[in-house]
């Protein structure tokens, strides 16, 4: 809502600066957004254009003699109003036009008035001045004094060329289903059964309380208009603004709220105008259907209520004080410790008492409400997710990966290709007004968002990208439910970022960089239960270096290298990448940590190698020898894998470390030297594994 | 006997002040007291003297073999220290190159804020609630006193999904979900990722929010203050002058905005307001909404108004993180260019 100082200051007597009144103004609730200096064209005078926000709850702030009764509350002002005279002349105008409202539910009141001997012309300066300040663009005297009248009293008007309603029946009524009506901006729209129509007869002259028709527009042959001042229900009158996209002054205001007991004072105004500037001469009396008044309701306030709602004393007498500088009916019943107060049709948002409260609160000032502390009745619980997430996010800072944060929008294809880790043939979840129409489908998986990062950065000529992103993805479940996951997902990308001197030529990232950080995480997390690696793949992965992690039969996660086809697809060069149910992870987690005394005999290692096929998978020789359940074999663990000369083509050598150790002695060698041996003659046996010492 | 005795001494003495290495000198040692040494030679070739020289010469050649052991003792130490000296001289690094290290990781600047406000309510005795992105129009607007054809509802323009549910345009969904679950006293904070239907250089269609509350059988609007003006001090700074003024919300009454003085211009001159860009002259930065949960929210819940009262806030995290760090484009927070996250965390 736009005004200008010296406009408000015709409604209401003040002293206040126009600085002191937008602080006045904000610290009530009336947040001034811009304060201007002006100068008016003719006086050349000083004034200023003030920009309110007025929230959704305050329609009655939407004109400036609702404004000026709020600068009265704050300043103790008096609030004027311009004196108006204008009888008319002619035969009455009831008598001229007849008014049915065929739904009063949607409008509770049609009042109008005629003006005749028309003359259409441009509006003096100072007219044009301040409806141009306040944004509303000057069309001719008649309209721009509708409009003005508007941003004086709130309530929106309309002037029809009357000639062109030659039934001179006004009719309220709903449009017919896909009933065409073109408005006065030309264009052409179809309406519903929700939209209300004013008609004349039964040909639509205007779209009720949004905007006039282009038929009955007035224009330089308009001899006579008949002036709408009506009011018509908020929540239609949104519906059909929203609908038709079309949002105007005067929808604004039906949308939030216009005092139906305001119509007559507004048409008076305009007349009374009109008349003055020669617009054209007003005729008699005036047409008003008025078939649903508002009714008022009683409102207690308990006076002990507002200190235990603010936290601040304030007696009953100054309550009442603050009530009715706000024009309201205000009653101390000062034996019974309350306040009676009679809800005002101006001001439909104070229907209780909390709302009462708030006004109290409001013209009080929040500046004088103290600031305590309520005391802690309820321990904060310690939140175990956020733990692991803030270890999880210091692991990988601490391992290279610059965390991202990406919008959980994406395309089709994308989600066709990356399904995470929803298993097969998800259904993503369709966004039904997307930004851009390519974007309209909630990501299945993380990595999309990351291989886009991948693909700026390398455009950026970033040389190694590692990146991570927790964060949920999403799909549509079969009961039409959405189902949300917590997931953990990384890009490895060349090779992991080094600071200082050159230190020979730094590797690229690999397969078991990336598994070895997937196990990191693990390790991190202390899982109570065991997990497995297979070699199960994935569409996206290459299919000879993906892994997938189970833990309890669930699938917890894969790694590898991005397939080739994928890559191509993407146009990016090779990389590696980690996804993992984040959600599933933390319910695997954490094992409670119980301590282990140190050993108190030595430790005796013992290596073996084996050539084996290059297929063969090392794990199966750690697993044969730890399920062997030999005592005193406390680890085994592959080192070394070699392929080249002398190793025969198409066969690996594998070198393991065996750890022997007894709890209640030193082991000698001739004990170890027999278990160790017997050891790798069963390997040998048992793998066909040739052995190399 | 004498004569050639003075001149071995001489010549030995000599060779050991000479002598630079080690090695000589052990040369020097074995060649002069070693089993076949010059010295060792003499002593035994004692027995062939006259008997009454033998103490004397004896004597004599003793000291020799004791001042030759002691000159080479201290001769080693010198070379030592000198050969420590040199290897000092010598090891000298260049302390102006650059240590070696891995590349440290980067934390999200969006999840430092988050961490940081998250943190001074934990410190509170708040704690954590979460729910999903995904929600119905019921938890979004009804239950927060926001029914359809309002208003209030432009002030969020929703992103809808399939099935008709919508992407959640604040946190205050978790609120509901949290009192229906359970019974007050409540501190609650509600960090979360939100959706509007909006695109521009102050405006993420996705963006992030932390949402808090309290409920028990005496809250005032003075806690509200009180909880509140301890947060932003804490996340800003303790001079940080800090308003609260009136406004508006479906699910708070009475509601207020909260403001903070201008972090880039200070608020206090009006010259240096003036020509402030960031908070356009006001010298006050809005910073959080908040306000006495409504009585009508308590109803959908079944908590009962005449017995119960709370606050409720809601902050938006790129906003303050935006403030905080002088970032003059949201769109930075998403894009994940190295180069703006590098400078994070």
């Amino acid at each position: 809502m736009k005004f200008t100082f010296n406009w408000l200051k015709e409604f209401v007597a003040f002293k206040a600066t126009p600085e002191k009144l937008a602080e006045l103004l904000t610290m009530a609730g009336l947040e001034v957004e811009s304060l201007t200096p002006l100068r008016e064209p003719e006086t050349n005078q000083s004034d200023w254009l003030f920009e309110v926000a007025v929230t959704p709850n305050r329609g009655d702030c939407l004109g400036l003699a609702g404004l000026a009764r709020e600068v009265s509350a704050l300043t103790g002002g008096q609030t004027k109003t311009a004196p108006v005279s204008s009888p008319g002349k002619g035969p009455d105008t009831a008598k001229r036009i007849n008014i049915q409202i065929d739904t009063p539910r949607l409008c509770s009141r049609y009042s109008a008035r005629i003006v005749d001997a028309v003359d259409v012309a441009p509006s003096p300066p100072w007219v044009r001045f301040r409806l141009e300040s306040c944004g509303i663009r000057s069309i001719n005297n008649i309209v721009d004094i509708t409009n003005y009248v508007m941003l004086e009293t709130g309530q929106p008007l309309h002037a029809f060329d009357l000639d062109r309603l030659p039934a001179r029946r006004i009719v309220v009524r709903p449009a017919r289903e896909r009933q065409k009506f073109t408005t006065l901006d030309g264009v052409e729209r179809e309406l519903a059964t929700d939209d209300l129509l004013i008609c004349d007869g039964d040909s639509p002259a205007a779209l009720a309380g949004v905007m006039g028709g282009v038929e009955t527009e007035v224009g330089a042959a308009t001899r006579s208009i008949l002036l709408e001042s009506a009011n018509f229900d908020p929540t239609a009158i949104r519906r059909t603004a929203k609908r038709l996209a079309l949002h105007s002054e005067a929808s604004h205001r039906f949308e939030r709220g216009v005092d139906p007991e305001g119509t007559l004072a507004a048409l008076d105004r305009a007349v009374d105008l009109m008349s003055k500037l020669s617009a054209g001469t007003p005729a008699a009396g005036v047409a008003d259907r008025y078939p649903r008044k508002p009714k008022t309701a009683t409102l207690w306030l308990r006076e002990e209520r507002i200190g235990k709602l603010l936290g601040v004393r304030i007696d009953g007498k100054l309550a009442v004080k603050i009530l009715r500088s706000l024009g309201l009916d205000a009653r101390r019943e000062a034996n019974h410790n309350r306040i009676k107060v009679v809800s005002s049709v101006r001001r439909p948002d104070l229907c209780r008492e909390t709302d009462l409260i708030e006004e109290i609160a409001r013209l009080h000032g929040y500046e004088k409400i103290p600031t305590t502390l309520p005391p802690l009745r309820s321990g904060g619980k310690k939140d175990h997710r956020l733990a692991w997430e803030r270890r999880l996010r210091s692991f990988l800072a601490g391992e290279g990966f610059a965390e991202v944060i990406n919008l959980p929008f994406t395309t089709e294809t994308f989600n066709h290709s990356f399904v995470g880790l929803w298993g097969d043939a998800p259904t993503p979840v369709a966004v039904m007004n997307p930004l851009a129409k390519e974007n309209a489908e909630m990501r299945l998986s993380l990595l999309p968002g990351l291989s886009e990062n991948l693909r700026l950065n390398l455009a950026q000529k970033a040389e190694t990208f590692y990146a991570y992103h927790l964060g949920k993805t999403f799909r549509a479940g079969p009961d039409g439910e959405s189902e949300e996951r917590q997931c953990l997902a990384g890009v490895m990308f060349g090779a992991r970022p080094r600071v200082g001197l050159r230190h020979g030529e730094a590797a690229t990232a690999g397969f078991l960089d990336c598994k070895g950080l997937v196990e990191g995480l693990l390790d991190l997390l202390h899982g109570a239960a065991p997990v497995t690696w297979s070699g199960e793949t994935t569409d996206i992965l290459h299919p000879g270096r993906a892994a997938a992690l189970r833990s309890a039969g669930r699938k917890l996660g894969h790694l590898g290298q991005i397939h080739p086809d994928v890559c191509d697809r993407l146009g990016l060069p090779p990389f590696f990448l980690f996804e993992l149910d984040f959600d599933g992870l933390l319910e695997y987690a954490p094992r409670q940590i119980a301590a282990r005394s140190l050993p108190r005999f030595p430790l005796v290692e013992r290596d073996f190698a084996v050539v084996v096929d290059r297929a063969f998978p090392s794990r199966q020789i750690v697993d044969w020898i730890k399920n062997r359940g030999e005592t005193l074999i406390e680890d085994v663990s592959v080192f070394d894998q070699y392929m080249g000369p002398p190793i025969p083509e198409g066969k690996k050598s594998l070198a393991y470390k065996v750890s022997y150790r007894a709890e209640d002695r030193t082991l000698t060698d001739s004990e170890i030297n027999s278990l160790h041996q017997t050891l790798v003659e069963q390997i040998g046996r048992l793998f066909g594994a040739q052995l190399r010492s | 006997m004498n004569d050639s005795l003075e001149a071995l001494r001489g010549e030995v003495l000599e060779h050991i002040q000479k002598s630079d290495s080690e090695k000589e000198l052990e040369e020097l040692r074995v060649g002069v007291l070693g089993r076949s040494g010059k010295v060792t030679l003499l002593l035994r070739g004692l027995k062939d003297l006259p008997a009454e020289e033998r103490p004397r010469a004896g004597e004599q050649l003793n000291q020799l073999r004791r001042l030759v052991e002691e000159r080479i003792d201290t001769r080693l130490v010198a070379i030592k220290e000198q050969s420590r000296e040199r290897a000092l001289k010598e090891e000298q690094i260049d302390i102006t190159l650059p240590g070696t290290r891995w590349e440290r990781g980067r934390t999200h600047p969006l999840t430092l804020v988050i961490d940081e406000i998250v943190d001074v309510f934990l410190a509170m005795g708040f704690e954590i609630a979460r729910g999903p992105d995904i929600e119905d129009d019921y938890y979004n607007f009804e239950a927060l006193n926001i029914p359809k054809d309002h208003p209030a509802r432009d002030m969020q323009d929703t992103f809808f999904v399939s099935n008709g549910r919508l992407l959640r345009t604040h946190t205050s969904p978790v609120q509901i979900r949290t009192m229906e679950r359970r019974k007050p006293p409540l501190q609650v904070i509600v960090p979360g990722a939100v959706y509007r239907h909006d695109d521009d250089a102050t405006h993420s269609p996705m963006f992030h929010q932390v949402e808090g509350f309290m409920v028990d059988d005496r809250i005032a609007l003075s806690d509200l203050k009180g909880v509140l003006s301890h947060f932003l001090r804490q996340i800003f700074s303790q001079e940080t002058g800090v308003r609260f003024r009136p406004s508006f919300f479906p699910f708070t009454e009475p509601s207020a905005e909260i403001d903070i003085q201008c972090l880039i211009c200070g608020g206090e001159s009006s010259a240096a307001r003036q020509t402030c860009r960031v908070c356009k002259g006001s010298g006050w930065l809005e910073i959080m909404g908040a306000g006495m949960i409504d009585p009508h929210v308590f109803k959908f819940v079944r908590y009962d108004p005449e017995k119960v009262s709370g606050f409720a806030f809601g902050m938006g995290v790129e906003r303050i993180a935006m403030l905080k760090y002088g970032i003059d484009d949201i769109r930075l927070f998403f894009q994940n260019d190295l180069r703006f996250l590098r400078q994070f965390g």
